[in-house]
């Protein structure tokens, strides 16, 4: 066994001891994990476990009340200003939702992933943006397989293709760790095999830290090299795909895991007093 | 393969006859008085009004001979083309223009103070009131306020058309805009705050791009109202068709007043049809 912690240094992602609470309710304890370059890595979980809330302390979308998160070993709490915007600019986060801009094309689009490269007067239209910028984002579209689409409107194509496109945006970041919430929900069953095999050729190819939140098991089992469970904000496992079995996956999703958050006291007083008469 | 006695949604028919939960809703016993009331104070507050603007149909019924012979008078209109047609087209092209310059260089500063009006994309929070107040404020004052300021400052004649209709119209087309940039889906420009994107950035290839089809349905919305708000700003001098319907009135030649109406008539159409025709080729 290693030592976690500062001496080791880990090429990728790594967590320690997350927490986070909303309004004194505990969402998250202790979550620990990493995210290796070259590794693809799923987090499985029930509605409310906390995965988002997870992906979005690491993105630091929301703050954690405690824990370190560290990329190729330097832990972010440790810098500042313009260091730290460098380091959290090495993750890109893809979302369920896509969050593209429907109307500009998809070339436009994955342009914009560079924006913290490119001077704020040459961003004001896609017009201006630097040759090599989308000289970039073209390369990036190739990589991943839309460069034929490169000047059709993002609305104009399919709900894969948009997923496509957004992680082209990341590529064009240059991020080196890809975070994604949910990609595939929103994708029919070809699409989303398609938006997998490429987050797992990304990761095993190109040598980014890849996780994504999944709500399909077997997808994560299929493409993911682990699978990571959470279960009301603490994770049960952490193992190769290849070792999680059924039972594991039973404890994320038992139907009676959440009786307690169930209101059962439906009934008003007066509602009771009408079925015992 | 469990053979079963019943079929799920026969168990779940079983068990209606005994309900787990009782349906009772929750009583309201204010909801009749406060209807009660609501009612009471509408009526009240029209009984005020209708006394408070001399509110008598019954001088309408006696004042409609002199309406008639008003009318009357106005018809047929006159359709002489140097006295009366000549004019009132050319009144009516200086309206529309008009209306289109107080719409178009608006834009600038509406767009600016939008953005800063805007609570997803406004730099800070008292830049957001500041802004506000300054739209809430050319808004409050009406343009004809406005016409009547500028006509003392540049003279009579449609330049004080225009100036009063870009302050009127920067107030409510700001307003218009900041509402319609803070609906918009905030997700794209959340992706581009974690790709380290800057609030400038951001706005400009997020916000901006994913409102435009709503922009360029209110701005023409407000270039339909401004063309109309110009006739009247007419009235006061600032030149247009306005003025000649005025004049015509003033010296009683009601004929030429009709022709210029019904002129007025053709123009509100053809703006009304040509706004239709861009927002269905937008919404396409
Ligand atoms: N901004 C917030 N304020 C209050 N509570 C929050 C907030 N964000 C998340 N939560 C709570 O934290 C818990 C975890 O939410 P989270 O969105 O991380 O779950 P999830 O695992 O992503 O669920 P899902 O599968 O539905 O996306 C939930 O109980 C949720 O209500
Ligand atoms: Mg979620």
């Amino acid at each position: 066994m290693t030592l976690s912690g500062q001496g080791l240094s880990v090429q990728g992602l790594s967590v320690q001891g997350l927490g986070k609470s909303f309004n004194g309710r505990t969402v998250l304890e202790g979550v620990d994990f990493s995210v290796a370059a070259g590794e693809l890595v799923a987090f499985l979980g029930a509605n409310g476990s906390g995965k988002s809330t997870t992906l979005r302390c690491v993105m630091g979308i929301a703050s954690p009340d405690s824990g370190s998160i560290s990329i190729d070993g330097a832990a972010l709490e440790t810098l500042q200003g313009r260091d730290l915007q460098q380091a959290r600019q090495r993750m890109a986060m893809i979302f369920q939702k896509i969050h593209l801009v429907p109307r500009r094309t998809a070339l436009d689009n994955v342009c914009a992933g560079a924006l913290a490269r490119i001077p704020t007067v040459r961003s004001l239209s896609p017009l201006l943006f630097p040759a090599d910028v989308q000289q970039e984002a073209l390369d990036c579209l190739d990589r991943v397989g839309l460069a034929d689409r490169a000047f059709d409107r993002v609305g104009r194509l399919s709900g894969g293709q948009q997923q496509r496109v957004a992680v082209a945006r990341a590529l064009c970041q240059r991020a080196d760790v890809v975070l994604a919430d949910e990609p595939v929900s929103a994708l029919d069953p070809r699409a989303a095999e398609q938006v997998m095999a490429l987050l797992r050729e990304l990761a095993h190819s190109e040598g980014l830290a890849v996780a994504a939140v999944l709500h399909q098991p077997d997808l994560a089992l299929r493409y993911a090299d682990r699978s990571i469970g959470l279960l009301q904000g603490s994770m049960t496992f952490n193992l190769p795909s290849t070792e999680v079995t059924a039972d594991h996956l039973d404890t994320l999703y038992a139907p009676d895991r959440d009786v307690s958050d169930r209101d059962v006291s439906v009934r008003t007083p007066s509602a009771d007093r009408t079925t015992a008469a | 393969m469990t053979p079963r006695t019943l079929t799920p949604a026969a168990a779940r028919r079983e068990t209606t006859s005994t309900p787990r939960v009782a349906l009772v809703r929750p009583k309201k016993p204010l909801r009749w008085i406060t209807t009660a009331a609501v009612a009471a104070a509408v009526v009240g507050l029209h009984a005020v009004a209708i006394e408070g603007t001399d509110f008598k149909p019954e001088l309408l019924v006696d004042g409609w001979k002199g309406m008639a012979a008003f009318i009357g008078d106005a018809f047929p209109p006159d359709l002489s083309w140097e006295k009366t047609l000549k004019p009132g087209l050319e009144a009516t092209l200086v309206t529309l223009w008009i209306g289109l310059l107080g719409t178009t260089l608006s834009v600038p500063f509406a767009l600016l103070l939008a953005a800063l009006a805007a609570e997803n994309t406004s730099p800070h929070r008292l830049v957001y009131q500041a802004a506000r107040a300054i739209l809430s404020f050319f808004r409050a004052v009406p343009d004809i306020v406005f016409a009547l300021i500028f006509v003392t400052a540049v003279g009579l004649g449609p330049f004080a058309g225009v100036l009063a209709l870009i302050c009127h119209n920067t107030g409510v087309m700001g307003k218009l805009w900041a509402e319609s940039m803070e609906e918009i889906d905030a997700g794209p420009q959340e992706a581009l705050r974690t790709a380290g994107a800057n609030r400038i950035q951001q706005v400009a290839n997020a916000t901006l791009p994913m409102v435009v089809p709503q922009f360029v349905g209110l701005l023409l919305y407000r270039f339909d109202v401004n063309v109309r708000s110009s006739l009247v700003l007419g009235l006061v001098g600032a030149g247009g068709i306005g003025l000649l319907i005025n004049q015509s009135i003033k010296s009683f030649q009601f004929d030429s007043m009709l022709t210029h109406i019904l002129i007025v008539l053709v123009l509100i159409i053809v703006v009304d049809q040509f706004s239709a025709w861009i927002r269905r080729r937008l919404a396409a």
